[in-house]
């Protein structure tokens, strides 16, 4: 009968599966191998990764997730044994932050990790590149001049924004929001009572507003001038007090404390070489002086106080809920 | 004697028992206990503030309602669907069979996504008729969704049922004193389908309670809250050790419900539901419905496929070749840049990884699902049913990471992510079969054995012809769910052994939609592709049963 075929054909197909599931290191080149765990696309991510291995020789094993399924990763790999990256290269300080306040990472930073401002780094990670927040909105809905526009009428029941539960640059962004002046939370409440709808990531307020099914919104830059390139009927405003500043922090793993190839590598993305090739694939490099992605000559910036809204995250996250929900 | 002659069967028995609760114990138990034991030792402080949290309540309510609900609409429609595919006189009937399971063919997360595109603000029917329903970003729309995605699993078990356990005898019997339709139905086939219909109803409610791409696309913006979306949202900001232990706990929730549910219904409606067939009845097929009503079914069926399937996929399709996000899809925006990009040899591997999986996950699964469906009707293994429907409950991401807990030290790649298949998919595979199994006559067995056959030439030449559609359905839906499977695989793959969903995610990170639509595409049209051979098998096999006319899903 066929139906006795199948198992057995299964079993076979099984077996041959084998070296698949066993010989998947690719076969080292023989030089030195590192393990790198990382949230940033693959866009910026592989060809940093190629260039790394093509001068230096050494082979860099990359393990790539969006930030959650990365920190169920690490969480997994602590309670196993011990965390199996040499190199942690997140998509925000607070993430990072998390890590070493466990122990993982940190404790070193590369000597030319001074040439980076101080704004992008600690002693335990160094930024290498910067996501920018601002704001979006259809080609034939007037521009936002400053954030606290979005709460005015012409946006009515027409803003998006991501949810900080999700995503951290958002998180940031409510911490950066609180601690001014004229802005607090009461923005945020502002915002809600206009009819802004919160959504989970900022790639789907962009989206969203290209389709025109929001007027306008909040959301990274990456996002947004891609968008653009391709043809999308969007509009893009830094809008002032500024675009809020993300930085995407890299540490060395505790335990491969002193491999000098995983430290190389953390310095060759500190290094101009590495932040100029950051620069062409796309993400906005924290070297000054390297050229990146789009941003107007007088584009505004302001920058979270990253430590005080690291040791305030839960309270921050809490308040921010009882307006938007989640 | 026949105690001492009973001897060595009872020791067999045990030892299949045992081996099988192994088995469950690694693939199930060893994975919950370790998160337990993570919840217990980190957690015991934050038990207070992690189960009073504000909105945990609401959002326990909603998957609840939710799972309640869907399983309420979609069971019904599943079985409304099977029969409707027995009327002879059904125009197209053959190409009905397979178009009802086109859901099954695309992911979660893909739905969710297609719907909004299709009929949300500013969406396909928006932009092209002037028509939108707002209300698919909402409670209502998360419900029709689940709905579309659950109504395929509904009608699969049912049509399985009604293969192995129709009585056409029966069915003649009532209709020559005099029944109708609707009295022959309520009569006959609805209490010979009962144990079909129970296996739906845990399996449709549990797939809900663990859904989280249709909540979190179409619920979230308008302030939908589940359990799921919630334990994502931990884990998103989950490099704080509270946050990943608040997400272990719901998670552990979630377990705890599913229990709460489905062990009463396994224990106290399982024995009950089950008949003994004393003989293969092997009468002729039973003609069934009217002579006029088919054209009203097809045209029923095709609406219902047309808005559940149809228009999401051509709005998917249409994103996929349009230019920008934003443009009309109209051909002067049309490109294959978004497809080019996806033809790169990284995406051909990780396909091939995929399906091999997929392949290898499925074949045992199938294997795992029957030893359960059998053995779960001695005494020893009663509780095995329930026990390996817990890991279908949880969430991807915290069964991923509980089997790296557990296991992390000595596997990675790609065992790790098999293993994640089998724990997570064991119900699929067990449920399908189970409610077929009963009918096998008993008799048929004994002879085969007392006539000198051994307990697998009696299994392959007494049992197999009668479940071979359920086997083969068992495998498929376990297959297709596998291929389709993000989150586990995006999370426990190693160095040079990424899978589609590692390519899947990475381009849903990157928030363009057409690469993302373009993805979509093709992994249904690729699942579309691989199913069909097995689609054809399945006919096959029905067309080789003396019943073969009257299988629903078969021709």
């Amino acid at each position: 009968m066929r139906t006795q075929r199948i198992a057995p054909g299964a079993a076979v197909l099984g077996l041959l599966l084998l070296p698949v599931a066993c010989g998947d290191d690719g076969g080292s080149s023989g030089g030195e191998t590192i393990t790198l765990y990382t949230c940033v696309s693959d866009t910026t991510v592989e060809p940093v990764i190629d260039a790394f291995e093509v001068s230096t020789g050494t082979q860099v094993d990359l393990f790539r997730a969006p930030t959650g399924e990365l920190n169920a990763r690490i969480a997994g790999d602590v309670r196993s044994g011990g965390l199996r990256a040499d190199v942690v290269w997140g998509c925000d300080p607070l993430t990072l932050q998390g890590y070493v306040d466990q122990g993982l990472v940190g404790g070193w930073a590369p000597a030319n990790a001074a040439d980076v401002p101080e704004r992008f780094r600690t002693d335990d990670y160094v930024g290498v590149a910067v996501l920018y927040l601002l704001a979006v909105h259809g080609d034939d809905v007037q521009p936002p001049q400053e954030w606290s526009d979005l709460t005015g009428p012409e946006y009515a029941d027409g803003v998006a924004l991501p949810d900080p539960a999700f995503a951290a640059s958002a998180l940031g962004a409510v911490g950066y929001f609180e601690g001014q002046s004229g802005y607090g939370l009461d923005f945020f409440a502002d915002l809600e009572g206009n009819g802004a709808v919160q959504v989970a990531s900022p790639d789907e307020v962009a989206t969203g507003v290209a389709q025109g099914a929001y007027k306008a919104g909040i959301t990274i830059a990456n996002s947004a001038y891609a968008l653009q390139g391709d043809g999308s009927p969007i509009g893009i405003v830094w809008p002032r007090p500024g675009a809020v500043a993300i930085y995407g922090p890299v540490a060395l793993a505790t335990d491969s404390e002193g491999s000098a190839p995983a430290e190389e590598f953390i310095t060759y993305l500190v290094s101009e070489k590495g932040q100029r090739l950051i620069g062409e694939v796309g993400s906005y490099p924290t070297l000054p002086g390297v050229p990146g992605p789009t941003r107007p000559e007088d584009a505004p910036v302001v920058y979270p106080d990253w430590p005080a809204i690291t040791a305030g995250q839960e309270d921050l996250l809490a308040d921010y809920q009882q307006i938007f929900g989640g | 004697m026949p105690r001492l002659a009973s001897r060595p069967a009872d020791v067999g028995q045990r030892f299949e028992v045992a081996a099988l609760v192994a088995v469950a114990a690694l693939l199930v138990l060893v994975p919950i206990l370790r998160l337990v034991e993570t919840a217990v030792d980190e957690g015991a402080s934050q038990y207070g503030a992690v189960l009073t949290a504000p909105g945990l309540g609401e959002a326990v309510r909603t998957s609840l309602l939710l799972g309640v609900v869907v399983t309420a609409v979609a069971v019904p429609l599943g079985m409304v669907t099977a029969l409707a595919l027995r009327q002879p006189q059904l125009p197209g009937r053959g190409f009905w069979r397979v178009a009802v399971l086109l859901p099954v063919l695309v992911p979660e997360f893909v739905l969710g996504y297609s719907w909004q595109q299709a009929y949300g603000r500013a969406g396909f029917t928006d932009t092209l008729l002037g028509v939108p329903f707002p209300g698919v970003v909402g409670p209502v729309g998360v419900v029709v969704v689940l709905v579309v995605n659950a109504v395929p699993i509904a009608y699969l078990l049912t049509a399985v049922g009604l293969a192995a356990r129709a009585e056409p005898d029966l069915e003649r019997a009532a209709r020559a004193s005099g029944a109708g339709s609707l009295a022959v139905l309520r009569t006959v086939i609805l209490p010979l389908l009962r144990p079909s219909l129970a296996a739906a109803s845990v399996l449709v409610f549990v797939v809900t309670l663990a859904s989280f791409a249709v909540p979190q696309v179409l619920g979230a913006p308008a302030g939908v809250d589940t359990v799921t979306t919630r334990i994502y949202a931990d884990l998103s900001l989950g490099a704080h050790p509270n946050s990943f232990v608040e997400a272990v706990t719901l998670a552990l929730l979630l377990v705890l419900l599913a229990v709460v549910v489905v062990a009463p219904a396994d224990a106290v409606l399982g024995p009950r539901l089950r008949s003994v067939r004393v003989a293969d009845s092997g009468g002729s097929p039973v003609a069934v419905g009217r002579r006029s009503g088919g054209g009203w079914v097809a045209l029923g069926l095709g609406s219902y496929l047309l808005v559940a399937v149809g228009v999401p996929l051509l709005a998917l399709a249409g994103a996929s070749v349009t230019r920008a996000v934003g443009l009309p899809p109209a051909p002067d925006n049309w490109t294959g840049d978004h497809f080019s990009q996806l033809l790169d040899q990284r995406t051909f591997e990780a396909i091939g990884r995929s399906v091999g999986l997929a392949v290898v996950a499925a074949s045992l699964l199938t294997v795992l699902g029957a030893a359960v469906a059998v053995l779960e009707r001695r005494r020893a293994g009663r509780s095995l049913a329930t026990l390996v429907t817990l890991t279908l409950v949880l969430p991807g991401s915290t069964l991923a990471v509980a089997l790296l807990i557990a296991y992390g030290r000595w596997l990675s790649g790609l065992w790790l992510i098999l293993l994640a298949y089998l724990a997570k998919l064991w119900a699929f595979a067990h449920r399908p079969i189970s409610g077929a199994l009963d009918r096998l006559p008993p008799g048929e067995l004994h002879a085969a054995r007392a006539s000198g056959a051994t307990a697998v030439t009696a299994a392959r030449t007494v049992a197999l012809r009668p479940l071979a559609p359920a086997l083969v359905a068992a495998w498929l839906v376990c297959f297709v769910t596998a291929l389709h499977e993000v989150t586990m695989s995006a999370l426990l793959y190693g160095p040079g052994s990424e899978t589609l969903a590692v390519v899947v995610l990475n381009s849903q990170e990157l928030g363009r939609i057409g690469p993302t639509a373009a993805l979509s595409v093709l992994l249904t049209g690729l699942m579309a592709a691989a199913a069909a051979p097995l689609w054809l098998a399945f006919r096959r096999l029905g067309a080789a049963s003396s019943s073969d006319r009257e299988l629903a899903g078969v021709r």
